[in-house]
Parts: C-alpha cells; sequence; structure tokens
C-alpha cells in the first residue's frame, strides 16, 4: 500500500467531511429527482431524471481527484461519500458501494490518462468523460440499459455526459477557482 | 457474521444479479432478506418502508423497458424491477444490522486497512448531524445578505470545504493530541475476530447464488 503513504490522517478526514457535506446539500436534489422520474415515467422516459442529477453525485469524487491532486483521490473520495450514504439513511445499500467505487474510478481515470499532470480543462474533461464511460458501462448491465433502444441509449450517454461535464467540470472548475483566490489550500500540506 | 465478509458477500450477489435476468431468483433473495431481518428483531413498520421507498424509481425503470426496450421487454421490465428490491433488502440485511464502527473495526483488524482510513471516516462520519446543520447555517447566512444558494451555487460548496478543511485539521490534532499516531502499531480494545464459520457462511451463501443461478430452472 505504497500509495496509502501519502495520505495524512487530516487528508482521509477532508476528504470523508467534503463527502459527507455534499451529500447533505444534494439531500435537497431529492424532490428534484422524484418529480422528474415521476413525471417522465408514463413516457418510458424515467431514465432520464437519473442522467440529468448523475453529474451532481459524481461530484464528490470528481472535486476531490482535481483539488488534492493525490493518487487516489477521486476514488476514495466517492468512495467514501458512498461508504457513509450506505449507513446514512441510503437504501441501495451494497449497490451504493459498486456505485461509488465505478464513479470514483472513473473520475481518476480521466487523471491516469493525462498522467496526473493535466489539472486544467483537458484533465477536467478527460475526467467527465471517463466518469461517463465507466458509469455507462455498469448501467448497461444493472439498469438493463443495454436492452433499451438505441436511440434512447445514446440520449441518455450524451445527457449523462453533458451532467458529468457541468457538474464536475464547470461547478468543481467554480469551485476550485473560489478556493485558489482564496489561498486556502496553500495554508494546507496538502497542496 | 463478520462485518467485512458480511459485506463481500452482500457486494458479489448485488454483482451477480447485475447480470442475472431471473425474476424469481429476485424475488427468493428479497424473501430470505426479508426474513432474516424479521429474525433479526427489525420491526414490520421498517419492512413496509423498504417497500415503499424503491417504488418510485422501481415503477421507472419497469415503464422505461416495457415502453422503449427491445427484445423481451415484459421480462426485463420485471427483471429490473425485482432487482431494485434485491438490492434495498439484501443491503438492508447489512445496513440495518451492522454498523459502521464494527465495520471499520473488522477492516482494519482482519485486513490491515491503514487505521488513519478506518478511524479518520469514523470522525467524519460522527459529524453527520452537525454537517447537516452547517449547511443550513451557511444557507440561512447567505439569505441575510440576500443570496439565495442552492446547489448549483460554487459558493455553497465553496463555504462547505472551507468548513471541512478547518474541522478536519482540528480533529486531527485533537486526535493526535489524545495519543493517535498515524501508521503506528495498535492494539485493540474491541476485538473482531475472523472465524471459519464466517468463510463457511460466505461459501454456502455463495453456492446458494450459483444453484439459483445455474441449476435450478424457476425462471
Amino acid at each position: 500500500m505504497k500509495w496509502a503513504k501519502s495520505w495524512t490522517l487530516s487528508d482521509v478526514i477532508l476528504i470523508a467531511l467534503i463527502g459527507i457535506f455534499f451529500g447533505a446539500i444534494f439531500m435537497g436534489t431529492n424532490y428534484l429527482y422524484d418529480v422528474l422520474t415521476a413525471a417522465l415515467t408514463p413516457f418510458g422516459l424515467a431514465g432520464l431524471a437519473n442522467e440529468l442529477l448523475l453529474g451532481i453525485w459524481c461530484m464528490p469524487g470528481m472535486l476531490a481527484g482535481y483539488m488534492l491532486r493525490l493518487k487516489g483521490s477521486a476514488t476514495l473520495g466517492e468512495l467514501l461519500a458512498a461508504v457513509v450514504e450506505m449507513f446514512f439513511g441510503g437504501q441501495w445499500g451494497a449497490a451504493t458501494l459498486i456505485s461509488g467505487v465505478l464513479q470514483g474510478f472513473g473520475s481518476e481515470l480521466g487523471y491516469i490518462i493525462t498522467r496526473y499532470k493535466h489539472y486544467d480543462w483537458l484533465g477536467l474533461t478527460a475526467s467527465a468523460l471517463t466518469t461517463t464511460i465507466v458509469t455507462f458501462g455498469w448501467d448497461l448491465a444493472k439498469n438493463g440499459y443495454l436492452k433499451l433502444q438505441l436511440w434512447l441509449l445514446v440520449l441518455y450517454l450524451v445527457v449523462r455526459f453533458i451532467s458529468m461535464f457541468v457538474f464536475g467540470g464547470v461547478l468543481t472548475r467554480l469551485i476550485t477557482d473560489l478556493l485558489d483566490r482564496s489561498h486556502v489550500l496553500k495554508s494546507t500540506h496538502t497542496n | 457474521m463478520n462485518p467485512s465478509l458480511k459485506l463481500l458477500l452482500l457486494l458479489l450477489i448485488a454483482l451477480e444479479i447485475s447480470f442475472t435476468t431471473i425474476v424469481s431468483l429476485n424475488i427468493a433473495l428479497v424473501l430470505l432478506a426479508a426474513l432474516y431481518l424479521l429474525l433479526k428483531g427489525t420491526k414490520f413498520k421498517t419492512l413496509g418502508w423498504l417497500l415503499i421507498v424503491p417504488l418510485l424509481p422501481a415503477i421507472g425503470l419497469w415503464s422505461t423497458q416495457y415502453i422503449n426496450g427491445s427484445g423481451d421487454k415484459t421480462l426485463m421490465a420485471w427483471v429490473l424491477f425485482t432487482r431494485i428490491y434485491a438490492f434495498v433488502f439484501t443491503g438492508a440485511t447489512f445496513t440495518l444490522t451492522t454498523n459502521i464502527l464494527q465495520l471499520a473495526d473488522a477492516l482494519e483488524q482482519n485486513w490491515h486497512l491503514p487505521s488513519k482510513f478506518a478511524y479518520g471516516v469514523l470522525a467524519a462520519y460522527n459529524l453527520v448531524p452537525k454537517i447537516q446543520h452547517e449547511v443550513q447555517i451557511i444557507r440561512a447566512a447567505g439569505l441575510m445578505r440576500g443570496q439565495q444558494l442552492s446547489f448549483w451555487s460554487p459558493q455553497l460548496y465553496f463555504k462547505a470545504i472551507l468548513v471541512s478543511i478547518n474541522w478536519s485539521q482540528n480533529l486531527a490534532q485533537a486526535m493526535a493530541s489524545h495519543g493517535y499516531v498515524e501508521d503506528a502499531p495498535r492494539t485493540h480494545y474491541r476485538q473482531v475476530r475472523l472465524r471459519l464459520r464466517d468463510w463457511l457462511i460466505l461459501g454456502l451463501g455463495l453456492s446458494c447464488l450459483q444453484l439459483g443461478v445455474f441449476v435450478i430452472p424457476w425462471r
């Protein structure tokens, strides 16, 4: 566990706290999910609600990867958020953990293929793209997307990427710009 | 059962049923999980809640396949409907009977997870109620200055991260001042054992699942 050495206790707590904070903020979007799902169900498009909002749920991992810049931070950020969600009010059980690992690893993959060097729009876009691909691959099996008609599959994929890019890319960038301007990250030993 | 092996078993079940299309297997898992929960003293009210909460997403998945699916639409619709319930009920056998402390202990003692990860997450987990309160405070503070902070506002996340940085350093210092040393060997007051019995239950559980998936033609 060589990668574990570069992590300090406060990094672990920080990344877990961010995951929980974001979870607490996302709770406010649950009503939106319910309303959208209910409205789209008669047309057989309920998945669209999930696709539109999935970027929000992948934010802890994407932000942690971009902000902490440690190997494994995206994966761990999303996984820890999923662990806490599983115990705190999450009813999806073990499936939460599987999704969490895949979402986190998907975000990590973007930084892996850019060799942990591109903490700019290239890295963010790559991360949004890999998160979309990895999570979509899982949904092909888990949510039965494989059996959907092709046009719907393409629609879902495009909407999911837009959601990932808007929340995991643009919003992450806006948040980290604020952090840069306030110089808080320099005062911690993590950056 | 050892919490880590219990979680492993449930993860493997969730993975495997994601790749199968057997309605009766999903229903059997729901019934088994419900039976287990009742034996563990879960209230009927909680079970009822587990039935109601996933209903909307389950109907959503059902209608998506039924209207826009290809191939055997009806079968796939019911597979996905019951799969959601299988996830929820098998998951509940873990979350309703095991807490995060037991899981952290097992991962640390049986699987050599570095203690900073186990305790770091526990430290954060115990702040959940405080965090929910803090989000309300941040929102209220924004409203006082006429700023409506919503889930798309960068400022809301920015402020949450500021608080996280602050708290994480305070907590780490507090733990260090109580004698916690990162990466140092530790002794344990709460002992978690990994017994042969745990491995047997895992093996038996997985074998039964394979019977349900491959052998019994009950689809």
